[in-house]
């Protein structure tokens, strides 16, 4: 049995993932010049090389289509109904930083916390006759921080793919739950971060599928996240 | 009405009959945002989702309560109505079964609410004893607007009774907001030119820069918050921010919380409560009593209802009742209740309409049934 490594398939990701690998000793060979999304591994032929979409990394680890992959984890916690029992993440990569924040607009003078916006979203429907409207595309992570980190109920979940910064200003959402990496962009849209309101503190990071393999295919992926540990 | 289905649910069929309800047909498709508008989004992972071709939203239905409520509304039916139903609803978990058979009665607009409320637990009291004859019944029976007069009556500023109000019924959130607000208040962020505004309190010139602030954003003026709602709001933050909830008010809240007594006892011993914490509590027990009164009119009844200070239900639209039954020895309550007058309005109806109801889960009973 060969292992199956995934690695992001485009931008600084994919870039810095496959830099990462090489100074761990696991240089990546990318078959037909970098135009398909096929790769292998220098010196390592039961090594297989899939290039995926971060996003679809995390959900083909815990399918157990992929042993071994580099993913953002904030992808990992939202795309993964139980993440901490599917996938194990091995190593830290200190590449691919992101934080997932709460952020609304700058001038809710009075919102600083997300006991602030608990009491905004209490109220939100007697005032605004429609309850308060988060965009964002991590509706899991949200829920996850809302109901269950601080019991705010009553809120609804606008689904927003892309440009979510601007869902305020275009009014189809009040606040937003979105990557920030510099904070500048949510500055451009004349939002800000609830003092409170860091949900997750993301970056890419190695991770093995949780299941059974045959022990020799074990030790290949121990030594390769050993390698990759030890590199950083 | 489903009764296709085995167990005691033809029991329960005819048990609603005799009730003298009105059978309702609820499809089980049901588009799905009502249940997250009313009951929050945290209902998104446990109920089935899907998506008409148009992009709808839709979803099996998880419970009878709101999709009974909106058909009244949508066929504009007179009042009172008792409408019963018996069917499945569909819940997610990741392990064992979906699909749940439910069975209850919704009561719609009598304006007798002590009568109401007596007559849902006597009803949802009578189908327990009729298919479970030799269980112990438990009635559980709490009521949001005993604690929001506590609230009232300890002169709690209005966003603090809010605050406590809607954690109400969840003991872990109403510990973290009583720890938060014996706390003294934090009055972070109200710095520079608008802190200055908002401490002296000038709602006029802060509501000013605040609706400029908004503009120079680009921020839509009609479609949310507004400027007036931010000037208010911090205002009263900045009032609030030197007081604390006071130890008394801490120590007669616990005590409150603490109560739990047959419902034969309760207004006694909420009155010696308001008598200990000084408090006056006044007409306010008027409703609590009158119910007490009218759930002995039933007979048999009063004797199994034990009445729980802390017990409710963390929804804006419960607004007095709640009630469980258990049978003693069952792990989970079989059957779940209260009144629920916000949720017509809130469903788009244009009358007031109050309601109460219960629904009871018969794969529970069932269980129960099988084994004795």
């Amino acid at each position: 049995m060969s292992t199956v490594l995934a690695l992001p398939s485009k931008g600084r990701l994919k870039e810095q993932s496959i830099e990462a690998l090489q100074k761990a000793g696991f240089p990546i060979v990318q078959a037909d010049g970098g135009r398909t999304y096929r790769g292998a591994v220098d010196g390592h032929p039961d090594i297989e090389v899939s290039f995926l979409s971060a996003s679809e990394i995390s959900r083909e680890l815990a399918a157990g289509t992929v042993d071994v992959g580099i993913t953002g984890e904030d992808l990992i916690r939202e795309n993964l109904a139980d993440p901490d029992s599917q996938v194990e993440i091995r190593v830290r990569l200190g590449f691919g930083h992101a934080d997932v924040v709460v952020a609304v607009p700058d001038v809710w003078f009075d919102v600083d916390t997300m006991t602030d916006l608990d009491d905004v979203a209490a109220e939100f429907r007697q005032r605004h006759g429609r309850r308060l409207r988060i965009a964002t595309k991590y509706w899991r992570l949200t829920q996850r921080f809302f109901s269950g980190m601080h019991g705010i109920q009553v809120y609804r979940i606008v689904e927003s793919l892309g440009a979510t910064e601007g869902a305020p200003a275009a009014g189809s959402a009040d606040v937003i739950v979105d990557i920030t990496s510099t904070g500048s962009t949510l500055k451009a849209n004349h939002l800000k971060i609830l003092s409170d309101g860091v949900i997750l503190k993301s970056e890419a990071v190695l991770a093995v599928a949780n299941r059974q393999r045959p022990k020799s295919d074990q030790g290949k992926l121990d030594a390769l996240v050993k390698s990759v540990g030890n590199a950083i | 009405m489903e009764t296709r289905f085995s167990g005691t649910a033809g029991e329960i069929a005819r048990f609603l009959e005799r009730r003298a309800t009105e059978p309702v047909n609820i499809p089980v498709l049901q588009p799905a945002d009502p249940f997250l508008d009313m009951a929050g989004e945290d209902l998104r992972s446990r109920i089935f989702l899907t998506e008409s071709e148009t992009g709808d939203s839709l979803c099996l239905r998880p419970e009878f309560t709101i999709p009974v409520c909106r058909d009244h509304i949508a066929k504009n039916a007179q009042t009172p109505r008792r409408y019963g139903y018996l069917g499945e609803v569909f819940r997610q978990r990741r392990e064992g079964g979906t699909g749940f058979l439910q069975a209850g009665i919704e009561d719609l607009g009598d304006p007798d609410l002590a009568a109401g409320d007596a007559r849902s637990i006597a009803d949802a009291h009578a189908l327990l004893r009729h298919v479970l004859p030799h269980g112990q019944l438990q009635v559980v029976l709490g009521d949001q607007a005993v604690f929001d007069a506590v609230l009232e009556a300890l002169g709690l500023p209005r966003g603090w009774q809010q605050k406590l109000a809607r954690a109400f019924g969840t003991s872990d959130q109403l510990e973290t907001a009583l720890a938060e607000l014996a706390r003294p208040q934090n009055p972070a962020g109200q710095t520079g030119a608008v802190g200055k505004l908002a401490t002296s309190g000038d709602q006029t010139s802060l509501e000013r820069h605040i609706a400029g602030a908004m503009e120079q954003a680009g921020l839509p003026l009609t479609a949310g918050r507004s400027a007036s709602e931010i000037a208010a709001r911090m205002i009263e933050k900045q009032r609030l921010s030197e007081t604390r909830l006071s130890a008394d008010a801490l120590e007669a809240l616990r005590a409150f919380l603490a109560i739990r007594v047959p419902l034969k006892q309760a207004s006694k011993t909420l009155m010696a409560f308001a008598a200990d914490t000084g408090l006056d509590l006044g007409q306010r027990l008027d409703g609590f009593e009158t119910r007490v009164r009218e759930v002995g009119k039933h007979a048999g009844l009063v004797d199994d209802i034990v009445y729980d200070g802390a017990f409710g239900r963390a929804l804006d639209y419960y607004t007095g009742l709640v009630f469980e039954i258990a049978v003693e020895g069952s792990e989970r309550p079989l059957i779940g209740g209260g009144r629920y007058d916000r949720l017509l309005t809130m469903l788009g109806s244009d009358m007031d309409i109050p309601g109460v109801g219960f629904s009871v889960w018969l794969d529970r009973v069932d269980k129960l049934a099988g084994d004795a």
